[in-house]
Order: structure tokens, then sequence, then C-alpha cells
């Protein structure tokens, strides 16, 4: 399995260089490393997802001794690790380049970790139902929506994000955020649960 | 004689397509040479056996376990070479070991070493820049270096040169030295399975033809030329397939003995190769 989770970073390494240096680049323009952490995270899971899908890897993979299983569930496990390393890897050159304290972390890794996980729960059972080729026609098909809507009916919808997320982080009662964990995890394992499902059906 | 794949009663249906009542067996230590024209199953048949498909219905048994329970057992003793391209083509032949060699337990790195060497495939070039011919190779110094006991192969031969066809024939002979070594091989060049193949398994539209040992498809089968006044009703059920032109007809049968008492002098008998087996199967007549 963890051959699976190093096998991503491995086909990635020629763009590694890339992910580290535009990170540095946008905390150099102080752009919010919670949104730094997330968009990064994301796409690399999604980039190592379409490699394994344009290069017939799927086809390898399965003829290795591995489990459908695995191969799914390494994609879950690496996505929470690979966020692991981005948050890592952003907060240190944030404390290097800005001198940012970490006093609030431990709600900012929740925040992201939360995040991410609600974003991939959705996007892999999806990739794995469908091509991503369609997901990214469904991603624009979202943001069209996304832009329609925030224009025509909250025209400061950014600002109310920067309040509920601004609400999240000073809120100080510790059962609300577990109570929202416990979701955001619940909402991850169905989601494994029903890729591995979708993947042990699929022909190759 | 021990069967490391066994095939029973397969049931698989595609929209346009379907393998009805499949039962294959592949007998332990021996080449099995897989043959069918394009579209008989072979590559489905191929993927079944490598669970990248499930059958509809029947049962497959590689090394006497199922998929079910014993997935990753069964694939760390089989070596595979695909038709198509399998390899991530960004990275280089060395980083696809890096991926590949920690999947198998009985991972030999020398193995893996020496055949790069003789296939002389480059370790620091993209995979991108391979030939089919060379990703055929990396796919084999792969199959060979984890030691594998069953080698399954599709079309591992179409679109290489005549030298390297030749060289990956002497490698398979090579490597049958081991009698626990089994090799399954689909191909449509048949001439490559003359000089290697123990047993010919032959399917026709989804359906198994026959699996019989090479040197006995040539006892029994034959094709006989005669003049058509030799035809009749009767007679013409000695034929599995018939091709009646003007100068005569032109026949293919099953059991060349009786054809021998039936008809006597009066036809040539020939000696049939794999391709004209092929051929009078697919047309029937």
């Amino acid at each position: 399995m963890l051959n699976l989770i190093l096998k991503d970073i491995l086909i990635q390494k020629n763009i590694l260089i890339i992910y580290i240096a535009t990170i540095i680049l946008y905390l150099m323009v102080n752009v919010s490393s919670v949104f730094i952490v997330f968009i990064y995270s994301i796409v690399f899971v999604l980039s190592a997802f379409s490699n394994d899908e344009k290069d017939n890897a799927n086809i390898l993979l399965n003829s290795l001794p591995y489990t459908r299983k695995e191969i799914v569930s390494s994609k879950y496990i690496g996505t929470l690790i690979f966020t692991g390393f981005f948050m890592f890897y952003t907060y240190l050159f944030d404390f290097l380049l800005n001198g940012k304290e970490v006093a609030v972390l431990w709600k900012e890794i929740l925040l992201i970790m939360g995040l991410v996980m609600i974003v991939i729960s959705f996007i892999l059972p999806i990739s794995y139902k469908f091509k991503t080729k369609y997901l990214t026609i469904f991603m624009m098909v979202l943001f069209a929506i996304y832009l329609v809507v925030v224009k025509s009916f909250f025209p400061n919808f950014n600002n109310l994000v920067k309040t509920v997320v601004q609400n999240f982080m000073t809120v100080q009662e510790l059962q609300l955020y577990l109570m929202i964990s416990l979701l955001i995890v619940l909402l991850y394992i169905g989601s494994w649960m029903l890729s591995i499902r979708i993947y042990e059906r699929k022909a190759f | 004689m021990e069967n490391v794949i066994e095939l029973q009663h397969i049931q698989k249906s595609f929209n346009s397509f379907q393998i009805r009542d499949l039962s294959i067996n592949v007998k332990k230590g021996f080449v099995t040479g897989f043959i069918g024209g394009n579209g008989a199953g072979k590559s489905t048949t191929i993927k079944m056996i490598m669970n990248l498909l499930q059958q509809d219905s029947g049962t497959i048994s590689i090394f006497g376990k199922s998929y079910k329970k014993h997935e990753k057992e069964i694939k760390e003793r089989i070596g595979f070479v695909y038709d198509e391209n399998i390899f991530y083509e960004n990275i280089t032949l060395k980083d696809m070991k890096r991926i590949i060699k920690p999947a198998y337990k009985r991972w030999d790195d020398k193995k893996f070493q020496h055949y790069v060497e003789q296939f002389e495939l480059p370790l620091n070039k993209n995979m991108k820049t391979f030939s089919k011919g060379m990703k055929m190779k990396a796919s084999l110094a792969i199959a060979l270096a984890h030691h594998a006991e069953l080698i399954i192969m599709d079309e591992p031969t179409s679109g290489l040169d005549p030298i390297f066809r030749r060289e990956l024939l002497n490698i398979l002979h090579e490597l049958m030295q081991d009698e626990d070594k089994t090799i399954f091989f689909s191909t449509h060049i048949t001439t490559d399975l003359d000089r290697i193949a123990d047993y010919i398994t032959f399917i026709h539209n989804g359906e198994h033809i026959f699996t019989k040992e090479f040197y006995k498809i040539e006892e029994e089968y034959a094709i006989v030329k005669g003049t058509l006044d030799l035809l009749d009703r009767e007679t013409e059920q000695e034929f599995v397939a018939l091709r009646k032109t003007n100068r005569g007809f032109e026949a293919l049968t099953a059991n060349k003995h009786r054809v021998a008492t039936v008809f006597g002098d009066t036809v040539v008998v020939e000696k049939p190769t794999l391709e004209d087996i092929m051929y009078y199967t697919k047309k029937g007549w």
C-alpha cells in the first residue's frame, strides 16, 4: 500500500519542483496558506489520478499483486498524507518568509483537512465512475453555476465565506469541532467504501 | 497432469460480442499457444485470466486458487506481457522498476539487470521514447525478474521484427528448461508456435474449438483435395469445412485416417498449417 502512495509521488517527481516553487511564489504575495494547501493537495491527488488513467496504468496496477481495495485505499490514505506534506511545507515557508506565528495552528489544520476531505469525498467516486475528462467538464459547469449564482444572488459571497471561516476559527466550543470532524470523517469513509465498490466492478 | 489455469463454463457478454460456455485448461510445465482470429475473444479471455475483467458466470482458478480469496498470492506468481502500453510515459525505466519492484516479494535485481543488458534497454530514458518492441522487452524483463511461474502474454510478437521475434522464442525456450514454468500466449502469427508450443488452444467467436497437443493436430487434421464427383451428401459429412470451385474441392478434415479409408487414393491429402485450420474453421462453408 505504501508503495502505491510512493508511486504517486514518483510519477510526479518531474513537476514537484514546480509545486514547490509556485507555493513559495504564492506565499511571497501573501496568499492565505489555508487556500494554498487546500488547492495544492487537491491538484496533486487529481494529477496522480489522471496519470494512472491516461497511461493505462490501471491495467498495470491490477496485474501486479495488489487488490483493487488496496489501489483505491492508497488514494484515500495518500490524500491525507499529501495534505500533511503540503501543510508542513507551506507553514514552514510561511514562517521563514513571513515570520508568521503558528499559534492557532490546530484549527487551521482541522479546517484544511476538513475541506480537502470533503472535496475529495465527492471527486474520487465520480472519477472512478467516469473518466476524469468528464470531471473537468463537471467542474467547469459547476464553476459557471457558481459564478452566475454568486453574481446575481450573493454579490459579497467572498466576504460571506470569510465571515463563516472567521466564525469557525473563533468558536470556542470544542463539541462543535468534534461534531463537524466526525461528520466529515464519516463522509470520507463512506466515499472510500463507495469508490471501492465502483472500482471492484470496473473492467480494464 | 496439473492444470495451472482452469476456466470452467465461462460466460461473458458485451454489447456486440459474447463468450459462451468457455472451458479451457492450461497444463503446468508446457507452452500453450492461444490462437483465434481478430475478435475471437483472445484478449477478453486473457483479461479474465488476469482478473482485469470479471466473467458473468463460470469459475476461474489459477494455480488451483480463486481470485476471490487469493488475488495477491496468484498475481505474485504471474508475469504478464500485454499488447498495449501499460507504462507511465513520463518516467524512466529505472523509475518504473522502482514502482514495480516493491510489489513483488521475490524480485531479483540481478536478474532484471541481466535482461536489461541482454535486451539493450536504456534505463535512463523516458518510457515514451521506447518503441513497441522495447516496451515489450521491458515487460518481459519485469516478468522474468520476479521469478514468475506462469507467464501470460497477449500478442507478444505482433509488431516485432523477425529478429527479435526469434530471440524472444529462444528466451522462452530457455525458460522452459525449468519444468515448473508455464507459458500461455495468444498470437495470430502462427508460425511462432511451430517452434515452441506444446499445446494449441483454438477459440473462434467466443467458443472453444479445441485444445490439443501440437503434434496431434498434424496427426488428426488434414487438407483434402479432389474432384467434385467424389462428393455427395454422405462424403461431405467427413469434413469440418469444404470449399468447392469449378476445378474441384478443398476441405479440412479432423479425422485423417477416416478420410483415407473413405476416399483411398482418389484424393490428395496434405498436412495442414494452423493457419489452414483457422481459415477453414472461420469460413465453415
